[in-house]
This record gives structure tokens, C-alpha cells and sequence, in this order.
């Protein structure tokens, strides 16, 4: 396979090589590794890596990924980080407009009535730089032997990668892992990863997010190892039965095995560390446990997040495992009845939050500290869901979630608003994804990421479809795909309010943003179709946060008003040298020269940019205490 | 010398009119129009007069909504201000306005129970209206303070009204009785009600600097301060001031920096070194409003209209007589 440069053109390449997009679970020699927490079958290759920036595509060292190329006058990054970053790029920030606003002239491929791409669009650009990153590496000797995949959890926005200089694919959809096969090209001793990361492809897009434009290898970077028999895919699906009492779990594998004889094992432990279920299968390309019955299940939710724990064994014919994975699940039901969402059968009141990634010293870059940070914030606030707006989390987010109750509005990765919201409103002549089926498959890749990589995690209530992307026959196929995957978890999509004839096709709820208290009124007493919340709300720009009651006091006024998630968690800034004092301050657009820019518009949290509150967070405390 | 039965000692002078008593003393400029000097135990508690207050720095809301451009008016007012008439009383008696040759019939011996002196102020504003403060100094040297404003339909929403206090130096601290945090009229329902002592002051680190540090609903606050501006005075043990509140309670700022000056700042690192105590004493906040920011308006109960008159009082004490 020829990797081609015109795939940055064309919004019908989005994946080449890549594995299929999986469940996020996590594999382990024996349970020893799973109590540790360390897995012999991973390994890191965070750090620092061979560097190289070009600022234009044509400018880029070719070769740089053979395995002779002459790296010596390659600089160091650090991965995971940002190029802009590490001062090779500049930083910059902008909302809506796309990023190359006032000095490229670009439409999306396929809008417009134009029937083919536009060569050198992205390819051949003067804005599209390059960051050529090499990595060499020795397999620890505990992965030697098995099939060894690396695995990026995100890289933005267009990336290339080959191992000891053969090609192994391209992905775009920035915020989902990739992953690619090494095993026919790995040897014992060194190895040479090269990966050549773009700042635009057709992708940017549809990552127009209001937030800074970044790119680079910006979560971590993985070498995973499998053994003969391993579990590529796991689906738990919990379901309650006999009015909230009992439990049923529907568990799905898909194995990858060579020809050896192997069992799987599945248990379900309950807190108190006692086995309630226990089951084994002979292995097979697909391994079903079904209908397995639990009597009195303990409900998981906010107040309550009981977890239970799945453990799922590949056990050889001597009977020692291969590969052991833990997962943990819960039960609750999310539905919508007479107009308004249930949660175990009851009203669900949202008192959530947005949440963007974000460090104010690395970015989008965030460590466990940062988000053990957020849920104790979350937690003492009575803040008990979270939207992770417009773009997965890294997956430990979703596991952190699962464990403190905080329910999640998982949403895609998509957001296109310069392509339909201009300066007099909606004006969608070029949007995209629109109803283009050029653009379709890219969209539905996306929600098939989101969907596959983090189906297992019991705090995802909804599925998002994305932000402020208009909507047409594309934004309804991924609508449909949720539906066909998932009937556990609502859907939700607030830009088919701008649309409305495809209303019936997208969300299952109402939702908006930024209406007022007055126009939410409106909706609900003119014969509401669907339940509302208010998917952004409460804009705590700088000294913000006044007029909470009038919003709070509709949940008292109005079952089908259930809530909303305020805007946003935590200020974008970034702390940098000031060039007068030497101290640290806090930046923000428009501070590094970039134009066009949003300026101060990425300041926005109920947190300053440090993670340290700002003071209105006590009403939030307050508001959201009152109504659970 | 204090006379137990009229312990003010009032100073009829050219230009000021001073009032002295026992560990205080006040002087009034006429042609600066107000306060001019506040000594409580030989420290001085004023750097420039006391003046009313119409503007804050504009908050990312207000842009968004385009208040401040709306209520333009009011930043020029609250920089620059007239002095149209100076009334006195002593003793609850209004007197002939004491300039010269008037005092002449005054002494170095002159003492009152009550002293009240009254600064009409005309707004620079089209069309103008009026602001009054009125400072009444009681036999104990407290200094009621009431501040009106008169309404006039023509003029825009107020930003704010209140009455600045500009204090010489950097306080250590101030101690508060009212609500918790920063709080506006429309942000205060998640606030507790105590006693709550602020270290330094602190500005709110808002990206771009604005309008912060408002706490409604106090009844008290002490600034206490350990620095001087005066040469002689190497005395570094602490020295307070307090407001109280006078029939209902007020809301207040203590901050380094006037509205002007975060105003102008684009940063937080832009604001100058704090070198002085600006403490606002507010009759009228306007709220924060929270929909959004890029238009959306404070829930209307939350403005600050321009037609109805405003009138709040408040009492300042020497802490050390407390």
C-alpha cells in the first residue's frame, strides 16, 4: 500500500489500515497484573521522540521514515503534547470561523454543487503544517513473541504512520484511538516508528470546535501485545428485569485466536468481593453469554454508583490464563416515558457541566491529577453530569465516571459550525456533513468509534451526535447507526432545532442552547413533542453566573424540563512567561499574534483555567443541591 | 482642650472646615469639593475625596449585551464630577457658608455637639442630574454618610452608584459581616451569612479584567492597614477603619484598583502594583446576568434604572473607639 498525500483532500479517506474500532477494556497476563494494575502485555512509548516541523507540506523530509533516514538533525518533543505547545508552531485561538479565516479561501469538497474534490486543497496548502516524529524502540521482552499493535489514543488532526519503513496506514477523527498491526514488520531488536502528523486534512472541517487549534500527538502512545487467544472486543449489556429488581447481562466477545484450544471464562464478583456468576465457553471467533440472570441487583446511579465486576478469562487447555480482563459494569435504565427521561423509573434531573480537556500548562493534555481534580469538584459541587463536549475524553475519564456516579453525555467528534453559522445566523449554503454522501462514511466512522470504543461504561446515559453541525441525511444515518448498535441509551443532537425537518429523525430529546428561561417556557407550553434540556446553558464567562433561579425554578414548574449543563467547566487559557516580569500569566487568543482570533471567548468556566474555582461556583453549589 | 457637653471642635478655615475631637479629626476642602482628610489616632484614611460612583469595568456580559456602550455616559461621569453648592449645619442649624471674610467672626475655640456638611454635585452627564453627599459627624465623632441620587428618566441604566473611598495605602486585610464570596444581586443565593476575613486584596484573576469583588448584604466592614504614606510615622502596628451599616445593609468593593483601571486592562498582569485601598460603598449593583454573552440582558429586577432615586447611608468609625 502507497500512502497518498491527496487523502488530506478527500473527505471520503479517513482510514487506511487502521484495526476496527473496539471496546476500551484493558488485558492482563493474570489477576495479579489486574490488582497491580500493570499489564505485562503494554507498553509505553511516551517520551521524548525525534522531531521534525515543516510549515509546508512540499517542505517535509519524505524519507524521514526509512529505516536508514539520517534523523541528526531532527529536534526532541515531548509526546504526548502539542506542537504549538512546544514552540514550533503558533498557538492560536478561534470559535467559530474556521482556523485559516482571512487568509485561505476554502469550501468543503463536494459542497456547492462541485462534483469532485479540490486537489491541493489541504495537500499542496501554505497553512498546512507538518510534524514528522520518529520513535525508536526495543520490545520489552515480556510483549516478545505475540502480536504486538500500537495504539494512539489521539493524535490531531491527519496522521501517517509506518514501521521499520513499511506503511501501515492513515487516520484522521483526532479524538478516537488508532491502532495498527506491527506484528508483520517487528523485529527483536530496534524498531523504528515514524509517524507524520498534519494540521489540516478535509477532517478540520468538521473539528471546527471553539477551542484552541492544535495538532500533534497529544495522548499517549502504546505498544500492546496479544497473546494466541485474545478478547478484541467486549460488549457487557445490562438490563433490568421485574421492576428495577432483577438483572440481565447479555455478553458479547469477539476473539481473535490462532489455532489453539482455549476456554473463556466469565465471572461477575459484586463489591463485597463475592462471585455471584460464573460461566465458560469454549473459545470461538464470537463467544455469547446470554441472559445470564441476576436476582436483586444492586441499582447503580448518582447518589449510589454500584459497580459490579466482570472478569473475563482465556484460559488454555493446562488451565492457566492467557489473558485476563476486568470490567466494571452497572445496572440502570435510561428511558423515556410519557415525555420525560427515567432513570430507574424515575424523573432524571440533569445538573451537569461541559467539560473540554484541559490543562492550562499542557492543553489538551491532561493528566490523572487534573481529573481526579474535576470529579472532586464535580462531586462537593452537586454537579452529577458531565457532556464531554465536542469530542471523546481520554477513556479514564469514562472509567472515573462510571465510578463516582457522574452520568455522561458521550459526544462525537464532530462540530462544523463555520460552515453554517455566519455573522446574520444560520446560512448553511456549504455545510457539511449536510446530506452529502461524499462526507456520510466520515461521520458514521466517527460515531462508530465513539460508539465502540466506550459502549461498556454504565454512566453513559446519551449518545451525542455532535455540536452545532446543522443537520441532514448524514447527522440522521448516525441517529440511525445509535439505534441499531444501542437501545439502552438515549440520542441526543441539539442542532436539528435549526433543521427541523429532520426532527423525527434526530434526538431524542428537545435540547438547546443559550435559550432563555422565557423561550424554554414557550416550547413547553405549545405541545412539546420531546422532553428538553439544555445541552449548553448558563455561560460563566468572566463574572457570570447571575439568574440561576429563573432556570432552576422551571424543573419545579416542569416535569419534561429535566435539566441542563452549564457553560463550561473550566476556562481555556494558558499559563505562559510573561516577557516582562518572568512570571507565569494567564493567556488566552490573540496573545501570540494569532489572527484572526476569539480573544478572551475560550474563558468560559465555573473554574479559572488553574482548576481553581471562581466565585460563583458556590451557587452552582447551591442550585444544583436543591433538586436532585 | 474637648468640652465634655460639646466635644467638636470645629475650625472655621479659609478654604476647609475642620472638625477635631478626641482621636480624630476631619477636614473638608470646599474647592476640592469633600473630604479632603479622615485621621482616626493620627492616621490618615484618605488620599483623594470621597466621590459617587457610576461605573464599573465592564464584565465579559456586559460587552456581550452592549451595556457600557449604552451607558457610555457613565464612565466620563464617574471620573469628573461638579460641585455645585456646599451647605453646613452645626448643631442641626444651617449657617451662613463659611468662607472669608464669614468666618471672621469664628475663633480658635469653636465647639458643637453636631456638624453636618452637605455637597450638592451635578453629573456630567446630557442631560446633567444631581448627587448629593451629606457627612453629619455626631459628639462621638462617628460620620454618617448618606449619599443621594436624583433620578432622571433621560439618563441610561447605571452601571452602578455608590461612593468611592480612595485609602493611601495597601490594606492587610478586611473582615466583613455579610455574605460569603463575591456576590451580586442576581449571584448571592449560594452565599452563607458570617463573618469572613479577606487576606490582602484580592482581585478576581476574570481573564480580562472586570468588575469583581462585590459583596451585597453586609452589615460591617473593618480595613485594617499597617503601612502610611506619612514620613514621620514609622509606627507599623495595625490601625482600622469600619463602615456600619445604617438602617439596612449595604454592599461594598475593597479592591486596589478603580473601575478605570481595570477598564483599561487586557490582562491581569496589566493592572499597575496595587498602591492604594479603593473601598466602594454601593447603594444600587447592577446583576451579572448568566444566559449567555453576546446579548442577552440582566433579568430586569436586577438593573439599576436611571429614573428612580437612590439613597443609601452609612456610618464610619474609628475601630479603635469600637
Amino acid at each position: 500500500m502507497t500512502p497518498k498525500l491527496e487523502w488530506l483532500d478527500d473527505p471520503e479517506v479517513f482510514r487506511v489500515g487502521q484495526l476496527p474500532a473496539h471496546s476500551d477494556h484493558k488485558t492482563y497476563v493474570n489477576s495479579a497484573e489486574v490488582t497491580n494494575g500493570h499489564s505485562s502485555f503494554t507498553q509505553s512509548l511516551n517520551g521524548n521522540w525525534k522531531f521534525h516541523f515543516s510549515d509546508l507540506p512540499q517542505k517535509r523530509p519524505v524519507d524521514f521514515y526509512k529505516v536508514d533516514f539520517n534523523d541528526t538533525n531532527f529536534d526532541t518533543i515531548s509526546v504526548p503534547g502539542h506542537i504549538e505547545i512546544a514552540n514550533f508552531d503558533q498557538l492560536h485561538y478561534i470559535n467559530t470561523l474556521y482556523p485559516w479565516e482571512g487568509h485561505e479561501y476554502r469550501r468543503p469538497p463536494y459542497t456547492l454543487n462541485n462534483k469532485q474534490i479540490e486537489k491541493g486543497l489541504f495537500s499542496t496548502a501554505t497553512d498546512n503544517h507538518v510534524g514528522s516524529y520518529i520513535k525508536h524502540f526495543t520490545v520489552d521482552p515480556k510483549l516478545r513473541g505475540k502480536k504486538i499493535r500500537v495504539r494512539f489514543d489521539g493524535v490531531e488532526q491527519a496522521m501517517y504512520v509506518w514501521c521499520n519503513g513499511h506503511f501501515l496506514g492513515y487516520a484522521e477523527d483526532s479524538f478516537t484511538p488508532s491502532e495498527f498491526d506491527l506484528s508483520p514488520y517487528i523485529q527483536n531488536g530496534r524498531n523504528k516508528l515514524a509517524v507524520e502528523v498534519f494540521k489540516h486534512s478535509t477532517a478540520s472541517f468538521i473539528e471546527d470546535q471553539d477551542f484552541f487549534r492544535f495538532f500533534g500527538i497529544f495522548r499517549d502512545v502504546t505498544l500492546l501485545a496479544q497473546p494466541q487467544v485474545h478478547v478484541e472486543d467486549l460488549s457487557i449489556k445490562p438490563t433490568l428485569t421485574n421492576n428495577f429488581q432483577d438483572g440481565k447481562v447479555n455478553v458479547n466477545l469477539k476473539i481473535q485466536k490462532d489455532n489453539i484450544p482455549a476456554e473463556i471464562q466469565l465471572r461477575i464478583i459484586d463489591q463485597s468481593g463475592k462471585e455471584i456468576y460464573q460461566s465458560k465457553q469454549t473459545a470461538d471467533k464470537t463467544v455469547n453469554f446470554s441472559n445470564i440472570e441476576l436476582k436483586n441487583v444492586h441499582l447503580y446511579d448518582n447518589s449510589d454508583p454500584y459497580l459490579y465486576n466482570l472478569e473475563i478469562s482465556v484460559i488454555q487447555q493446562n488451565g492457566k490464563a492467557l489473558e485476563v480482563i476486568p470490567y466494571n459494569f452497572g445496572f440502570r435504565q435510561i428511558e423515556i416515558k410519557n415525555k420525560v427521561i427515567l432513570l430507574n423509573g424515575k424523573r432524571l434531573i440533569i445538573n451537569g457541566v461541559n467539560r473540554h480537556e484541559w490543562d492550562a500548562h499542557t492543553g489538551r493534555v491532561v493528566s490523572e491529577e487534573d481529573m481526579q481534580s474535576d470529579i472532586k469538584t464535580m462531586e462537593e459541587n452537586n454537579i452529577n453530569s458531565v457532556r464531554t463536549c465536542h469530542y471523546p475524553d481520554q477513556t479514564r475519564w469514562y472509567d472515573l465516571c462510571d465510578q463516582h456516579g457522574i452520568y455522561m453525555m458521550a459526544e462525537n467528534n464532530l462540530e462544523s459550525h463555520g460552515s453554517w453559522q455566519k455573522s446574520d445566523g444560520v446560512e448553511p449554503s456549504y455545510n457539511v456533513p449536510g446530506s452529502l454522501p461524499e462526507w456520510k462514511e466520515a461521520v458514521l466512522d466517527r460515531a462508530q468509534n465513539n460508539y465502540e470504543l466506550l459502549k461498556n461504561h454504565t454512566s453513559i446515559i446519551f449518545w451525542s451526535l455532535g455540536n452545532e453541525s446543522y443537520a441532514g441525511d448524514d447527522i440522521a444515518a448516525m441517529q440511525k447507526y445509535y439505534k441499531s448498535v444501542d437501545n439502552s441509551r438515549l440520542v441526543h443532537y441539539e442542532g436539528v432545532v435549526h433543521n427541523r425537518q429532520y426532527e423525527d429523525q434526530i434526538s431524542d430529546v428537545e435540547s438547546r442552547m443559550y435559550d432563555s428561561p422565557q423561550a424554554i417556557k414557550e416550547y413547553l407550553e405549545n405541545d412539546p413533542k420531546k422532553p428538553v434540556i439544555l445541552c449548553e446553558y448558563m455561560h460563566s464567562m468572566g463574572n457570570s453566573l447571575g439568574g440561576f433561579k429563573d432556570y432552576m425554578d422551571l424543573i419545579d414548574q416542569y416535569e419534561m424540563y429535566q435539566g441542563g449543563f452549564i457553560w463550561d467547566f473550566i476556562d481555556q487559557a494558558l499559563l505562559i512567561k510573561d516577557e516582562v516580569t518572568g512570571q507565569e500569566v494567564m493567556r488566552y487568543g490573540g496573545d501570540f499574534d494569532d489572527r484572526v482570533s476569539d480573544y478572551e471567548f475560550s474563558g468560559d468556566g465555573i473554574l479559572f483555567a488553574d482548576r481553581t474555582p471562581k466565585p460563583g461556583l458556590q451557587e452552582v453549589k447551591y442550585y444544583y443541591g436543591r433538586k436532585k | 482642650m474637648v468640652e465634655k457637653n460639646n466635644p467638636l471642635r470645629v475650625i472655621y478655615g479659609d478654604g476647609t472646615l475642620g472638625i477635631d475631637g478626641e482621636n480624630f479629626h476631619y477636614i473638608f476642602n470646599y474647592g476640592r469639593g469633600g473630604l479632603e482628610s479622615l485621621v482616626f489616632n493620627g492616621k490618615e484614611w484618605l488620599y483623594r475625596e470621597p466621590a459617587p460612583v457610576f461605573w464599573r469595568a465592564t464584565t465579559d456580559n456586559d460587552r456581550g449585551n452592549n451595556f457600557s456602550k449604552k451607558s457610555i455616559q457613565w464612565l466620563g461621569a464617574d471620573q469628573f464630577i461638579d460641585v455645585k453648592t456646599i451647605n453646613v449645619s452645626v448643631d442641626g442649624k444651617k449657617i451662613k457658608f463659611p468662607s472669608a471674610p464669614e468666618n471672621n467672626r469664628y475663633s480658635n475655640h469653636e465647639y458643637a455637639q453636631k456638624v453636618s456638611i452637605k455637597f450638592t454635585y451635578t453629573t456630567l452627564t446630557v442631560p446633567s442630574t444631581e448627587v448629593t453627599v451629606q457627612y453629619t459627624i455626631s459628639s462621638d465623632g462617628v460620620i454618617n454618610v448618606t449619599t443621594h441620587y436624583f433620578g432622571n428618566s433621560k439618563l441610561p441604566e447605571l452601571p452602578t452608584f455608590g461612593l468611592r473611598l480612595i485609602i493611601p495605602t495597601v490594606a492587610d486585610d478586611f473582615e466583613y459581616d455579610g455574605l460569603s464570596g463575591e456576590t451580586y444581586p442576581d449571584r448571592m443565593a449560594g452565599a452563607t451569612k458570617g463573618t469572613y476575613r479577606i487576606k490582602g486584596l484580592p482581585v478576581t484573576p476574570y481573564l480580562v479584567p472586570q468588575d469583581c469583588g462585590v459583596h451585597m448584604e453586609t452589615d460591617r466592614v473593618t480595613v485594617t492597614r499597617s503601612s502610611v504614606k506619612n514620613n514621620a510615622d514609622q509606627d507599623k502596628n495595625t490601625f482600622s477603619l469600619t463602615i456600619k451599616s445604617n438602617n439596612k445593609p449595604f454592599a461594598f468593593s475593597c479592591l486596589p484598583y478603580t473601575p478605570e483601571e481595570l477598564e483599561n486592562a487586557t490582562h491581569q498582569e496589566e493592572l499597575p502594583l496595587p498602591r492604594k485601598t479603593i473601598l466602594t460603598i454601593f447603594g444600587a449593583v447592577r446583576g451579572v446576568g448568566g444566559i449567555d454573552s453576546w446579548g442577552s440582558d440582566v433579568d430586569n429586577e436586577y438593573h439599576v434604572p436611571a429614573d428612580k432615586d437612590i439613597e443609601f447611608s452609612f456610618d464610619i468609625l474609628n475601630s479603635a473607639s469600637m
